[in-house]
């Protein structure tokens, strides 16, 4: 396979619950652009685009279509791709896959989501629609303050179990998750590009109301309005059209069943157990080389809709032991400054435009190996490895992105 | 298969599935002056070409779209159908009378725009038809504040 | 391309209005049927590309439920949201990487039982405007693209009726088919009802419930796993703009692009004399003239001529849809994936009463969108090239 790079990043210039000043097509272009501006390329350097969003969210059915004038794809190969609430780093990597096969040499990502024109929590509410409907034929009440927990699709209350059970089993303390929850909305103050951009203590969270037990309000991730785009390109392209570059050196996915999370069927499988997360991290290690991730993952960003998953992801992606992670957050070894910064940018747990969500993870570690993140959050360390993560599906599905400052070395 | 009642279960959603689509700076002018009664277009300051309803992307160019020309109200049909159907919710309906359809050229624009023809025999309808644009009077600030074309003269 | 990709197998489903089961076990059997084929089980597959619409499914995130019944519980998986021929080319793509060996594309919809299609067909309007107006629809869109080829080339009504007859005649010797006539003729198409003119009942497409899957592995796990192997030898794919008051309707640009980077990887300069028969996702019978045109496989216009001329019958100059394409059967997102594993039985030797004499080079081709917005095209050979 031919090694390939992470040229350029574009982001919508914010992120933010409601953009009312501009349709959905018009929000994408401006990220479009923005990579574009960054990376000084124009439409006619760009082999080939995938495009990806979160499927039914804003009620448009193959909006690449509807796009194609705004996203530059005229007269040029595109795929849409959507995974859920991995789509971003599932369109990263059919990027990245189309250069490494040789097909292309410089391909545009584009993901997005407008949540503000739909509704999240029915959207989400659609995985698990039919079973739903059966619960209301028995008369379930689906908007009272414990609908949605019972309904498993609405994502908090699925969420909650899966927090009871890894607190259980890692010793994490529900402090622990306001500490990281303050340590992240901290982080995302930092980043010109989150969302929600408050200096952030653990009382502050501890003033939320309890959603469902153990997860407050100020546990949970916000709804976005954005855009974030990356343009990958191979070897010999990137060092033409790129100073600095993040080598994407790892790839991967891996799916469950669907019984991890739902509570209507029946939940079989732990939603806290996580086994693909292991499986997808050990390929995507394997692949870039790295034999002691502990040691050799310099920056994590992970996919955390909810403030104790960020505990959670570093024990199943292998980057602490189990049950160690949240001893890592106390000694501050989770910060910007520390060992293995977690979310620097404030997470998918600060900005969640969600088929962007998953994007943002690589986008970040890459402009931090490139040492071009803009606002305060850079790591001061240098980041030689790093490990991008999205889950998504039915609490079932995650893709990992490792990149590099290196490219991969041929075997 | 051997032959066995089959169940079909069919979900009612009882939810209020409710999108709200900004439209955009483009639309918000292209309907505010639909008001005035005037039709306004996107011009390309690269192709120079001329599209209604306006945009802000010329894929074709790389460029954001920013001349605002106005266009019409007359045009004249490029291209047309005649529906004996129309689709309500996705399931067809008979359309009685039939519905006239057309793709319209107006005057300054480039590009076409889909409109009903009425005050029309089906048959009549032809490529080369002049048609012009009758307005919602009076106007609602909405796209079909430009209501419907008629054959012009 | 250091690699070489080949199709090792194809299953399909009997198509129909109505499967008669859940979708899952729809896609178990069709997946357990195609492992059948070869012994393999599906840890023999390195990685699975699924193919299927959310809206169509009516719930988010619907390739979930598709993991577990075509056996990729714990595997690496991934979705294109589109035609089935895209996952075709992404799963091609993922091979040529280097990093899998074979992999499993499982396109599917219900189409015919579960929902309405012309109202997902109105999902992908612009919401802010064509959707708001309602003069776009799946159907007066099409009928627009006809009547531009119609005026544009004087191809007449019944040259349009004649495409059709002869598609619905191909559909009676495909056993998957669903809508088929062994002897229609252009009266019988005449005879249905017109929608939008010129467009009739039978010039379209029916709904239908239906899957496809397709086994594919690099050059040296092919050869382990079958003696008679088709190589995809090129593709590629291409969108033009949204706006349908924008495009010359009566041409396809999408298809001449998608087409010209196909066959510039196959090394195709004459498509004419190189390809022996094609496999086009038509949703209407005025698209074949159009993308078979763009394809390089007629001259520009011809329709009209290629239908009175009978060229593209099965026994004719250049077989056009032996299975009848869209107009046969039209799972959305399988439909494209249906038209490569037809190019496959073709290939090798398995088509059965449609088979087309010594075919060795095909082309198969997918489409997405209003007036084929978007298409991508397959080149297949019995070469390894």
């Amino acid at each position: 396979m031919r090694n390939v790079a992470i040229i350029g990043v574009g982001y919508t210039p914010v992120f933010v619950s409601k953009r009312k000043d501009v349709n959905i097509v018009e929000m994408i272009s401006e990220a479009v652009d923005a990579a574009f501006r960054n990376t000084n390329l124009t439409p006619e350097d760009i082999d080939s685009i995938t495009f990806g969003n979160m499927q039914t969210f804003e009620g448009l059915n193959l909006p690449h279509l509807w796009a194609s004038e705004h996203i530059r794809a005229l007269d040029k190969p595109t795929i849409r791709i959507s995974t859920g609430g991995t789509t971003g780093m599932s369109t990263l990597q059919a990027a990245y896959y189309q250069v490494a096969s040789g097909l292309h040499d410089v391909v545009m990502a584009v993901t997005w989501e407008k949540q503000s024109e739909g509704d999240s929590q029915v959207g989400l509410t659609g995985i698990v629609m039919p079973e739903a409907m059966v619960m209301i034929q028995h008369g379930m009440d689906l908007f009272g303050g414990r609908g949605m927990a019972g309904m498993g699709g609405g994502s908090t209350g699925a969420a909650s179990y899966q927090a009871m059970s890894y607190l259980h089993h890692s010793g994490a303390s529900p402090e622990h998750i306001d500490k990281m929850a303050a340590l992240e909305r901290t982080n995302a103050s930092k980043n010109p590009y989150a969302h929600l951009r408050k200096v952030t203590t653990v009382e502050d969270i501890q003033a939320t109301p309890f959603i469902s037990w153990p997860l407050r309000y100020g546990h949970t991730c916000p709804t976005s309005d954005g855009a974030t785009v990356a343009i990958v390109a191979s070897e010999e392209k990137a060092k033409k059209l790129a100073d600095q570059v993040a080598w994407i050196t790892g790839v991967a996915s891996c799916t469950s069943d669907p019984t991890t999370a739902n509570l209507i069927e029946g939940q079989l499988t732990d939603s806290a157990e996580q086994q693909p997360a292991r499986i997808a991290s050990e390929k995507a290690f394997a692949m870039a080389g790295i034999k002691n991730p502990k040691k050799e993952i310099d920056m994590a960003e992970l996919y955390n809709g909810f403030a104790h998953q960020s505990l959670m992801w570093l024990e199943k992606l292998g980057l602490c032991k189990e049950g160690e992670a949240h001893k890592m957050l106390d000694k501050g070894a989770l910060d910007i400054e520390g060992e293995l910064p977690t979310n620097a940018s404030g997470g998918v747990f600060s900005t969640n435009a969600i088929g962007a969500s998953a994007m943002n993870r690589p986008a970040e570690c890459a402009l931090q190996i490139m040492r071009k993140i803009e606002g305060e959050h850079q790591i001061p360390k240098k980041v030689r490895n790093a490990l991008a993560h999205g889950w998504g599906g039915l609490f079932q599905y995650v893709t990992v992105v490792i990149l590099s400052d290196e490219p991969r070395k041929a075997k | 298969m051997a032959e066995q009642e089959r169940i079909v279960v069919t979900a009612v959603v009882p939810l209020d599935y409710t999108y709200n689509y900004r439209v955009g700076p483009y639309l918000e002018r292209y309907i505010q002056e639909l008001g005035g009664k005037k039709i306004m277009a996107i011009k390309c300051g690269g192709c120079g070409k001329v599209v209604v309803p306006p945009r802000k992307v010329c894929g074709e160019c790389n460029r954001v779209m920013d001349e605002w020309v106005e266009v019409g109200p007359e045009g004249t049909v490029e291209n047309y159908t005649v529906g004996h159907v129309t689709l309500n919710k996705g399931l067809i309906e008979p359309a009685d009378p039939p519905v006239t359809l057309a793709l319209i050229k107006l005057d300054g624009a480039t590009s076409f725009l889909a409109g009903e023809v009425r005050g029309i025999d089906p048959a009549d309808l032809k490529n080369g038809l002049r048609v012009k644009a009758v307005f919602t009077d009076p106007a609602e600030n909405s796209l079909t504040d430009l209501d419907h074309f008629e054959p012009a003269g | 391309m250091e690699r070489k990709v080949a199709i090792i197998g194809q299953a399909q489903t009997k198509h129909s209005e109505d499967i008669g089961m859940p979708r899952e076990r729809m896609l178990f059997e069709l997946v357990k049927g195609l492992f059948g084929q070869f012994g393999i089980t599906r840890h023999d597959i390195d990685t699975f590309v699924l193919c299927s619409n959310d809206f169509q499914v009516g719930r988010t995130i619907s390739n979930v439920f598709e993991d577990t019944p075509v056996g990729a519980y714990m595997k690496d998986e991934t979705k294109v949201e589109a035609d089935g021929v895209w996952a075709v080319t992404y799963a091609t793509t993922r091979i040529l990487s280097g990093i899998y060996d074979t992999a499993l594309v499982v396109a599917n919809s219900l189409g015919g039982s579960e929902f309405r299609p012309y109202l997902i067909m109105d999902y992908q309007l612009n919401p802010t405007y064509d959707r708001q107006l309602g003069f776009l629809n799946e159907l007066s869109t099409a009928a627009l693209q006809a009547r531009s080829y119609m005026d544009k080339y004087g191809m007449t009504d019944a040259q349009l009726d004649m495409i059709a007859a002869r598609l619905l005649r191909n559909a009676a010797k495909n056993p998957n088919a669903l809508q088929a006539k062994a002897d229609a003729t252009p009266g019988y198409v005449a005879g249905s009802d017109y929608l939008y003119e010129p467009l009739r009942k039978l010039h379209c497409y029916p709904f239908t419930d239906g899957a496809c899957a397709l086994l594919l592995a690099s050059a040296e796990k092919a050869k382990d796993l079958t003696d008679n192997p088709v190589w995809i030898a090129g593709m590629g794919d291409s969108i033009e703009s949204y706006y349908v008051g924008e495009r010359d309707l009566f041409r396809s640009r999408s298809t001449r692009l998608a087409a010209e980077r196909a066959y510039k990887m196959a090394g195709i300069s004459d498509p004419m004399g190189q390809i022996d028969v094609a496999e086009v996702s038509t949703k209407f019978a005025h698209q074949e003239p159009i993308i078979c045109e763009a394809l390089g496989l007629f001259e520009e216009g011809s329709g009209g001529e290629v239908a009175d001329k009978g060229l593209s019958e099965i026994d004719g100059e250049m077989p056009v849809s032996p299975s009848g394409g869209g107009l046969g059967a039209y799972p959305f997102s399988a439909a494209g994936a249906i038209c490569v594993a037809e190019c496959f039985r073709q290939l090798t030797g398995s088509a059965g009463d449609a088979q087309v004499a010594n075919a060795g080079a095909a082309v198969a081709h997918g489409q997405d969108g209003f007036c084929a917005q978007h298409n991508a095209v397959i080149v297949l050979s019995k070469e390894e090239g």
